[in-house]
C-alpha cells in the first residue's frame, strides 16, 4: 500500500497534492525527453478535454493531450508488437490511450499526433510513447478548434 | 561512430540478440534486414526524429491554462457502438 500524499509547485498550475500511487512511469522517458520518467495526469477544471501529462522530474514540462476518439471517432490505431511486450499489456481493456496536440503560437491551429500515441498500462502505471508502424496517421493532424473544446461527441449512449 | 564494412548477406550483431543483415545495395541505397526482440521497436530515423520535434514543439506552444489541477482519470478506449 503506497498511498504517500505529495505536493508539488508546478510553474504552470501551481500547487498539486497527489497520491505517491496515482505518478505514472515511463521508463523509457518520452521522444525529446528520454530521462523524464515520472509523469502525473492533470486534468483542469476549466478544460476537462484536456490531459495534461506533467513531469514530475522537471516540473517546467507539461505536455497537453487529448482521448483522440473524442476528435477522431474512427482513430485505429494497430499497435506493434513491442507495445504489447514493453508495457506488458494483456487486454485492451487494460490500457489508456492518449494523443499530444501541437497548437500554433497564434493559437489559431491545432494538432495532435495520431502517429505517435501515448499507451498507458492502467494495471502497473506504465507507459511509453509508441511509435505506428506504416501509420497512415500523421504526427501533426489538424484538429478543428471547436472539435477540441466540445465534450465528447461520442458520449451519446452512455 | 565504429564504421565496419560488410558485403550482401553479411552481418553485424549488437548486443546479443540484435541483428542487422545487408539485403542488398543498389547504387546509393542499402536495404538491411532487422532482427531483433519482440520488445525492441525499430523505426527509421526520421520517425523518431520527427515525433521527437512534435513532443518539444508541444510543449513551447502549450496553451496557457489556469484552473485547479486535479488529477486526470485515464480510461480504457470505450466502444461507441456498445
Amino acid at each position: 500500500m503506497q498511498d504517500e500524499q505529495l505536493t508539488v509547485d508546478l510553474p504552470r498550475f501551481g500547487p498539486c497534492t497527489f497520491d505517491a500511487s496515482e505518478v505514472l512511469e515511463f521508463p523509457w522517458g518520452l521522444p525529446g525527453f528520454p530521462d523524464l520518467h515520472r509523469w502525473l495526469p492533470l486534468n483542469l477544471d476549466s478544460h476537462p478535454t484536456f490531459v495534461w501529462l506533467q513531469s514530475l522530474d522537471d516540473p517546467s514540462v507539461a505536455l497537453p493531450a487529448v482521448d483522440p476518439w473524442m476528435v477522431f471517432e474512427s482513430y485505429d490505431p494497430k499497435l506493434p508488437a513491442y507495445a504489447f511486450t514493453s508495457l506488458e499489456i494483456r487486454e485492451a481493456s487494460e490500457f489508456a490511450t492518449l494523443c499530444v496536440i501541437v497548437v500554433t503560437p497564434n493559437a489559431e491551429e491545432m494538432t495532435i499526433n495520431l502517429m505517435a500515441p501515448v499507451i498507458i498500462n492502467l494495471r502497473t502505471h506504465k507507459g511509453r510513447q509508441i511509435m505506428l508502424d506504416s501509420s497512415n496517421y500523421s504526427p501533426r493532424e489538424p484538429l478543428p478548434r471547436k472539435a477540441a473544446e466540445k465534450p465528447a461527441a461520442s458520449s451519446k449512449s452512455a | 561512430m565504429l564504421v565496419l564494412s560488410r558485403k550482401i548477406n553479411q552481418s553485424i550483431m549488437i548486443g546479443d540478440d540484435v541483428r542487422i543483415v545487408i539485403v542488398a545495395v543498389d547504387r546509393d541505397q542499402v536495404k538491411l534486414g532487422i532482427e531483433a526482440p519482440r520488445a525492441v521497436p525499430v523505426h527509421r530515423s526520421e520517425v523518431y526524429e520527427e515525433i521527437r520535434k512534435a513532443n518539444q514543439e508541444a510543449l513551447g506552444a502549450a496553451p496557457v491554462a489556469s484552473g485547479k489541477p486535479e488529477r486526470a482519470t485515464l480510461r480504457p478506449r470505450t466502444k461507441p457502438q456498445h
